[in-house]
């Protein structure tokens, strides 16, 4: 009889390492807390760098889930330690006591009203990067009219004390730099602005995407941090930023504005620390063994990481770190137990 | 670091004001100074940051620390918990201190600025008061200011003022032991000893640039070149 | 505008503000420009609700004015602010409310400092004691004078004769709301609503029938700017930015503004006067400006006062299109009296505004 193995989040930290860990001849238990798998990246329209479709990513995974048993629309009700092993308790009643348990809980979006300046939930042409998403996977018509100008605001809720997060969220940049180039490919005659602190082009094929977003598009970037946004008499805004480089206050009228919204830590983590005595960083995110080496083993015995969780990340080296766990958790669970 | 650095440092509003600045540009993106000056509190703070005592001592001596309105319109916006208000506000202190102020234009409004103020907190108990706000000093006061002015007893009297009254009251003249203690908190504070060092420094100044005190002092409260102003574009 | 998002932020901003025994300090601006409204302000909380206000005649001004305008160092200003709040402490209050906003900052940002770096707090007493021989608590609750108004506006909206209603057309007036920098720019969390959508004026507005306008320049400084202002030379600073503001107000064609800090009506009222003198332009219709006011003025119109007890005869803009657009009813040739009637020289008029 196969051991279990609890995952516990089921986006694609947590698929990709319950199909490794099938394939390894364990039984992974995914639980997951919304009516679908899948996480964000069910949300998504197109990836960076080359705009394959998230779905096309997400469906071989969804398909080959054999072998594994998965709960949606599922909490953890507790977890507590009992000797070497991890007694689960699910919000359905199930329980399951495991030696392993995988931690891919990810991590929230965060929420753009918070940062009250820019009248997101307040002004109606103040959308987020999830909503635009949401927008280009539907191809419905534009939900705004007589849109000319429209703005990209990077680090929405990261590298800010204020909001809360110290850190970079690493992939809104290249995101930006993909939705801007989206919406000039659907419609050419748009001025588009982005406005950004640092232009993060980490990636494979970034840099080239932040070239095409120059040179096919026309895309204007402008360094410099947004400071406020208002609105008009006629519903359309106005931005106020300084472009840093020429030293100069802007405010530049424009028809809608897409928040980039960073990447925080996941509202869950805190009670699951509190469970499993597992620390955070200051940021809030699970912290690993060694962010370097280790960066899927925990403090706890049988305690792994995946994905974002453990901070920011992009989706090939989420499911690098997925195959990673899977293996440290195979090491771990053939380890003979302690007497 | 650098010994002018240092002294800035001790200011209580750089412990507060100054974490360190990413020079994202928030600030000078809503600074009202910004639209209006050669202004940019973003550069100040980096210059700062930099304990560069060279470039802070030139800072010291320029005009552009004394074109900050001190609205704190910045601190609300910093994403690092700055506050370029503050800093300036340290900064225009340390200018004071070490005499720099009377080698700028702006600083050496001072003088004009200080007497006004000081006086009347010392002969009145407040900041801004009725027999020192003079019409001709402030036309902007308008029409019905200049009413106000020129009927002053009876127009306080009634709206319900207690100008220079025993009690309590708007305008009531305040008792002469808490003027008293005013002063002595001035003295041993240290704003009797700015007050000397303005006037001092002004002198010095006034005598370099070949004018009399009172030449100086209406110079600096009525006279600014256009060269502070951001050229429209 | 979606009214809800604004509302999900105020309910985030709520702040604790006594309802008795507060123990006041007056404005130097105010008193100087507004009198009637500090009496109104202690008139509407003595008289219409009953409330304990006291006031000390040794109070003296917290030094903010001077302080900003670097005439005095942080030491002397913080020492000041010592000593008021020992006066008190003597008195036995511990509830403290400023009719200033730029006071209301300062004691905050004290406070504060006091709070973060005890050996500052440790050397202000040890200042106060050997200036004045007088000991200080630190106050229990620090309101300004806008946050007892506006904690009441209930009230007042029970007792008012008058609503901020065109009576014309039934329609609420528009009110453009302006909140002093002071207030909430710095400590967000200690202003009712927060430093980007204040409540504290907003509230007062709605619980008076009118409606709140928001156009884009409504979190600018006024441009007072201390030496901006203070020193002739600067001035230029100050009209400009009260000019942007109107500029950005103009579209949305308000019928009043209400402000909650000292400085602000003086320069939003004044500026008026000169942009109307240097440039023939004036933000009213047929050559009238935009009335404002200070929110004693507007409780106090609501109430029933008469216009001319409240100080509205030494604004420069008129304030009597908008007596009418409320049914407010006055007398024309008491406007510019003394006391018990007795007569005065009348203003002159200025060229291309308004001021009756």
């Amino acid at each position: 009889m196969s051991q279990n193995v609890v995952v516990i989040g089921g986006g694609p930290a947590g698929i990709e390492a319950s199909r490794k860990l099938r394939d390894l001849g364990y039984t992974p238990i995914l639980i997951e807390k919304e009516p679908v798998l899948g996480g964000h990246l069910a949300r998504w329209d197109r990836l960076f760098p080359d705009g394959v479709e998230a779905r096309a990513v997400l469906r071989p995974m969804l398909e080959d889930l054999d072998g594994i048993k998965y709960f949606t629309d599922t909490e953890i009700a507790s977890i507590n330690r009992l000797k070497d092993t991890w007694v689960v308790k699910l919000s359905n009643g199930l329980s399951a006591q495991v030696r392993a348990i995988l931690l891919t809980t990810g991590f929230d979006l965060f929420k753009a009203e918070k940062k009250e300046e820019y009248g997101y939930g307040i002004y109606e042409r103040v959308i987020t990067n999830a909503e635009l998403e949401d927008w280009f996977k539907s191809g419905a018509a534009p939900q705004f009219d007589k849109v000319h100008t429209i703005g990209f605001v990077h680090c929405v809720g990261s590298r800010d004390e204020k909001a809360g997060n110290r850190q970079c969220s690493k992939v809104c940049c290249v995101t930006a730099v993909k939705q801007a180039c989206e919406f000039k490919e659907k419609y050419p005659d748009l001025t588009v602005y982005c406005f950004y602190m640092d232009l993060r082009m980490f990636g494979r094929k970034y840099e080239d995407l932040y070239l095409k977003a120059q040179k096919e598009h026309g895309v204007r970037f402008v360094r410099g941090r947004v400071s406020e946004v208002s609105e008009d008499i006629d519903g359309h805004l106005f931005v106020k930023a300084e472009d840093t480089l020429f030293g100069k206050p802007l405010k530049i009228k424009m028809d809608m504005l897409v928040l980039m919204c960073g990447m925080a830590p996941a509202a869950s983590t805190p009670a699951l620390a509190r469970m499993m005595s597992l620390s955070a960083g200051e940021d809030g995110f699970f912290l690993p063994q060694s962010l370097v080496s280790s960066p899927c083993t925990s403090s706890r015995e049988g305690v792994f990481f995946a994905g974002s969780a453990t901070g920011p990340k992009t989706i090939p080296e989420t499911l690098g770190e997925a195959a990673n766990a899977a293996l440290a958790i195979d090491r771990y669970l053939k380890t003979p137990e302690k007497a | 670091m650098g010994k002018i650095y240092d002294r800035l440092a001790q200011d209580y509003r750089i412990k507060e004001g100054l974490k360190a600045c990413i020079s994202c540009g928030t600030c000078t993106a809503i600074c009202p100074a910004a639209e209006f000056y050669r202004y940019n509190p973003k550069k100040i703070v980096t210059i700062v940051q930099s304990r560069d005592d060279d470039a802070i001592v030139e800072l010291l001596k320029s005009d552009v620390i004394w074109y900050c309105g001190e609205c704190l319109s910045c601190v609300t916006r910093c994403p690092r918990k700055n506050a370029p208000g503050l800093v300036i506000m340290a900064l225009r202190a340390l200018s004071i201190e070490l005499g720099y102020f009377a080698e700028s234009e702006k600083g050496r409004q001072m003088l004009p600025l200080m007497h006004a103020m000081q006086r009347n907190v010392l002969n009145y108990g407040y900041c801004v008061y009725p027999k020192t706000f003079a019409y001709d000093k402030h036309p902007e006061y308008g029409t019905v200011g200049k009413w106000t002015q020129d009927n002053m007893e009876e127009v306080y009297e009634r709206l319900g003022a207690h100008l220079g009254q025993v009690g309590p009251g708007a305008l009531r003249k305040i008792p002469q032991e808490s003027l008293d203690e005013l002063k002595a908190i001035f003295d041993l504070t240290g704003a009797t000893r700015w007050m000397e060092i303005v006037e001092e420094k002004s002198l010095e100044k006034a005598r370099e640039m070949g004018l009399t005190m009172e030449e100086y002092e209406a110079q600096a409260f009525n006279q600014t070149s256009s060269c502070h102003l951001n050229p429209q574009e | 505008m979606i009214y809800q998002g604004k509302q999900k932020i105020w309910s985030e901003y709520q702040k604790e503000i006594p309802t008795d025994d507060w123990f006041y300090v007056r404005s130097c601006i105010r008193q100087s420009f507004f009198p009637a409204s500090e009496k109104m302000f202690l008139e509407i909380l003595r008289n219409r609700l009953g409330k304990n206000v006291y006031e000390t005649p040794s109070h003296t001004t917290c030094g903010g004015i001077a302080y900003h305008s670097e005439a005095i160092p942080q030491e002397t200003m913080m020492t000041i602010i010592a000593r008021q709040f020992a006066l008190m402490t003597e008195a036995g209050y511990e509830n403290y409310v400023c009719s200033c906003i730029t006071s209301f900052g300062l004691y905050t940002e004290v406070m504060e400092d006091w709070r973060e770096f005890p050996e500052l707090e440790a050397k202000i007493r040890e200042n106060l004691w050997k200036a004045t021989k007088r000991e200080f608590k630190i106050p229990k609750y620090l309101a300004h004078a806008s946050d007892l108004i506006y904690k009441f506006r209930n009230e007042i909206a029970e007792q008012a004769k008058f609503r901020l209603v065109n009576k014309a057309t039934g329609e609420p007036l528009r009110v453009v709301e302006h909140i002093g920098c002071h207030y909430s720019k710095m400590f967000p969390s200690k202003g009712v609503g927060g430093a980007e959508y204040p409540y504290v004026l907003a509230g007062m507005v709605e619980s008076w029938g009118g409606e709140v306008v928001d156009y884009p320049e409504r979190r600018h400084c006024c441009g007072f700017g201390f030496r901006q202002y203070l020193v002739r030379a600067n001035r230029g600073y100050s009209v400009s930015n009260t000019h942007k503001k109107f500029e950005s107000m103009e579209p949305f064609k308000p019928d009043m503004i209400i402000t909650n800090c000292p400085g602000c009506p003086y320069f939003l009222d004044r500026w008026q006067y000169v942009i109307a003198e240097q440039t023939g332009k004036t933000y009213g219709e047929n050559g009238y400006g935009i009335p404002v006011f200070t929110y004693e003025e507007v409780a106090g119109l609501v109430l029933g006062y008469d216009p001319w007890d409240l100080g509205l005869q030494t604004h420069q803009v008129a304030v009597e299109p908008l007596l009418d657009k409320m049914g407010i009813p006055y007398h024309p040739e008491d406007k510019y009296k003394g006391l018990n009637g007795k007569e005065l020289q009348r203003p002159e008029f200025p060229m291309n505004i308004k001021c009756c």
